[in-house]
């Protein structure tokens, strides 16, 4: 009676394991294809110099002009700096709408006090906003800087006022605490120049900023941490920009534009209403929405991206600010897939439905548990003796060693291609450190986002903070 | 050989092969580091080479060595300092010097952003053998985005061939322009004005002869007026708000009548336009109509006339206790 419990314990096991294995390998068959597009991309385009800038000073007003929209929550201490740092913004014309999210301490006042703000009429011409705007102001010292008081919202709330009072062809969205490259706006708006009107959102890459010297809300040097978890962050996000993005928006299947930067034609974000307010992960749904509305509509459409670095954002360095992160980008993700799901191997919405929507399945819904069936069943199957030891060992290769080799292979993409890791000795510790996530930071990433999957499950929409530590001078 | 220890050598050599890359760039960039300091010095040494044989200076050329790109670099920034007789006299000598020979050797490299690179090059020199070659790029080269960056870098020279062979040559015809289109019409209105005019009479496409009534604007050439007020009748939405955005650029009183007058036609974007021009042209006898079409059915001319207001009408509007919402020229002209 035994034997034959055993023996479909063992076959189920196996199913299991070869189960993981198949997502394992198309993972990484996905990683090396986007690698090896992103290769191709960088290694044809047109590198960025200084003609760009001529010729945008010379016709300035060809260059459409761009409100960017800041939505700021309790930042009194740095939101002078931040405002600061977007105004001087190189950038023909550029206004700065900074949204006051019902910050509890005292960023109005502070707002207020640092620009010489006055009270004053500017027209709403789209409310998008579920909340109430308490009052709008503008700086006497720069006619271009409005701020708007509204009642407490999140940020997609604060970021959809802001685009309604938005006049502008494009909008920037970003992150108060971003700290955007002085030429971020210039590099962003370049796809919209050499546009016939079809680009409708261009995305930047962003690097972690943790290391860097900031002053006065500027990039003043770049470094890298010497703390592991904000290094662990930078190689994933050098894969995350610089592989799949740039392969992605080749294609014209960009699922994601990051909320800490982002550039939109603002007619098309009023079209679709703007960013929604019943979900965590509102940038990845902005985005998808935008592909199912234009291919709805049979409009002619291009989501571009950048991967020259356009903006720094900070990185949670402790394991319970990225657990809240990490938690809230898988839910976000899953949110949006759920919402969406009848764009899954739909063909009316082409490649999207076809390829990228699936691959959004395949790692935000059967990744993580099957990573985590993985890790299970291969020593379980080893231990009761029905696996090859030959098959673990092609598990182990397949997911630490050649995981490692495509991060490896992303940082020789940004040494050779944009170089700018400041030294020798920091592009060794971001080395080790694409090799040695993979023991333990790569599991734990894993738990929570199987603990962003339980709060999908269970409703929990509450939003949790991720504590930032702020800049200082070489932090 | 198995799939499996297929798999398993797969994984273990690519990984060894991107490692051992990176361990080399790691390798190369140390070496960099290690020689900044003698680069520098080296960067000092041809700058200052150079300015002397500009200054008429015999310099003992201890350079011989020095590497071409080290050459350029060094000529590039000077370049930006350098003005009249001196920056034609460093040119000649980066010329002498076979500078050149390199980058126009670019010109002909396999890979399109290799040769745009070599056209950005050639664009910071200038010179005869400079423009020369940009004009051959111009009509040779296989890739139209090359072609436009050699037509931008003649633009900077107003050493562009004339309208009609030039949009040819960046292959406007065969495709709707985009706004580096446009900026390429506003670089050759200066030296062709009356080319664009004389276009205007051949049958086109109208984005194309709506880029080419807004080029007019920066012609800074007050005898294309006519042409303008023509196309301020035109069927065509986009050529009448070109007109507008061209009088407005021109800054001509002489438009005033023309532009006030289609403050009244039927389309939104047009009286947009004209909103613009009117304030961009301080056409204070506007103010009134400007104020009755504060109550125009269309949001954004009624924005747009209460912001011309502001800038016209300074004594009923601007920054008082509460103040209304001028925007700056570019975001009026945005819309």
């Amino acid at each position: 009676m035994m034997v034959p419990i055993l023996h479909a314990a063992a076959q189920v096991i196996m199913v299991l394991a070869y189960g993981c294995l198949a997502v394992v390998v198309f993972r990484n068959a996905i990683s090396v294809a986007q690698l090896m597009l992103a290769s191709y991309v960088f290694a044809t385009r047109v590198k960025p110099s200084s003609f760009s800038l001529d010729l945008w000073n010379r016709y300035s007003d060809l260059a459409l002009p761009v409100s960017v929209i800041a939505p700021a929550y309790n930042e009194e201490l740095s939101i002078v700096e931040s405002v600061r740092a977007l105004l001087a913004l190189e950038y023909p014309e550029h206004e700065v709408i900074v949204v006051n999210d019902g910050s509890s301490d005292g960023t109005i006042n502070a707002l207020i006090d640092g620009f010489d703000c006055v009270p004053t009429d500017r027209t709403q011409i789209a409310v998008l906003q579920h909340t109430r705007i308490r009052a709008i102001f503008r700086s006497r010292k720069h006619p271009n800087l409005f701020v708007i008081d509204k009642d407490n919202g999140r940020k997609a709330d604060a970021v959809n006022a802001g685009i309604g009072f938005a006049r502008t062809p494009l909008v920037c969205v970003i992150d108060a605490d971003s700290i955007i490259e002085t030429d971020g706006l210039l590099r962003a708006a370049e796809p919209f120049m050499h546009d016939t009107g079809k680009m409708v959102a261009v995305g930047g890459a962003i690097r972690i900023a943790n290391g860097c010297e900031i002053r006065a809300g500027s990039l003043r040097k770049i470094g890298v941490t010497k703390a592991w978890l904000p290094r662990f962050q930078i190689v994933e996000y050098l894969r995350a920009f610089l592989t799949a993005r740039v392969a992605n928006a080749e294609g014209n299947t960009l699922l994601l534009i990051s909320g800490a930067f982002g550039m939109f034609r603002r007619a098309i974000l009023l079209e679709i209403g703007g960013y929604r307010h019943d979900t965590v992960g509102e940038d990845l749904e902005l985005i998808v929405r935008i592909h199912r509305f234009m291919r709805d509509n049979k409009r002619e459409y291009a989501i571009g991206f950048v991967p020259e670095i356009v903006c720094w954002t900070e990185a949670p360095t402790t394991w319970a600010g990225l657990r809240n992160q990490r938690a809230r980008w898988q839910q976000g993700a899953l949110e949006t897939l759920i919402r969406h799901r009848s764009m899954i191997f739909n063909p009316r919405y082409g490649r999207i439905g076809m390829f990228s929507m699936f691959q959004l399945v395949v790692e935000d819904v059967i990744g993580p548990p099957a990573e985590l069936i993985g890790y299970l069943v291969v020593p379980a199957a080893l231990l009761l003796g029905v696996m090859d030891p030959v098959i673990a060992v092609v598990f182990l290769c397949l997911t630490v060693l050649f995981g490692t080799g495509l991060s490896i292979g992303t940082l020789v993409l940004e040494e050779i291609q944009l170089s700018r890791t400041p030294t020798a000795r920091d592009l060794v510790r971001i080395g080790v450190a694409a090799f040695v996530e993979n023991f333990g930071y790569r599991q734990a990433n894993l738990m929570f986002r199987l603990s962003g999957i339980r709060r999908h499950f269970r409703k929990d929409n509450s939003w949790a903070a991720v504590p930032r530590t702020g800049f200082s001078p070489m932090a | 050989m198995s799939i499996y220890s297929g798999l398993i050598w797969f994984c273990i050599w690519s990984t060894v092969g991107l490692s051992a890359a990176f361990a080399l760039l790691i390798v190369r960039r140390w070496i960099t580091q290690k020689r900044a300091p003698l680069k520098k010095a080296r960067q000092v040494a041809i700058t200052r080479s150079y300015l002397q044989r500009v200054g008429g200076f015999n310099h003992q050329n201890g350079g011989a060595g020095w590497p071409t790109g080290e050459r350029l670099l060094a000529i590039g920034h000077l370049l930006l300092l350098l003005r009249g007789a001196e920056r034609d006299r460093l040119i000649q000598l980066a010329e002498i010097d076979g500078l050149l020979v390199e980058v126009l050797r670019k010109c002909n490299a396999w890979r399109a952003a290799r040769r745009i690179d070599a056209i950005r090059s050639l664009q910071q020199f200038g010179g005869d053998a400079a423009i020369a070659a940009l004009r051959d790029v111009l009509r040779t080269d296989r890739h139209r985005i090359v072609r436009f960056n050699a037509a931008f870098a003649l633009a900077s020279f107003g050493r562009l061939p004339p309208p009609r062979e030039t949009i040819e040559l960046i292959g406007m015809p065969s495709r709707t322009p985009t706004r580096l289109d446009v900026a390429m019409m506003r670089a050759m209105a200066p030296d062709y004005a009356d080319h664009l005019v004389r276009m205007l009479g051949d049958a086109m496409p109208h984005a194309r002869r709506a880029a080419i009534v807004d080029a007019l604007g920066w012609s800074g050439d007050h005898t294309v007026l006519p042409a303008l007020l023509r196309a301020s009748t035109s069927n065509d939405v986009e050529s009448r708000c070109a007109a507008l955005r061209a009088a407005a650029k021109l800054g001509h009183p002489a438009a005033g009548p023309w532009v006030q007058a289609a403050l009244g036609d039927s389309n939104a974007n047009v009286r947009i336009q004209a909103v613009n021009s009117c304030a961009a042209l301080r056409l204070v006898d506007a103010v009134p109509v400007l104020r009755q079409m504060c109550g125009d059915p269309e949001l954004w001319v009624r924005l747009r006339s209460e912001e011309a207001l502001a800038q016209l009408d300074p004594i009923t509007t601007g920054f008082a206790g509460t103040f209304s919402d001028p925007a700056s020229p570019g975001l009026r002209s945005a819309i």
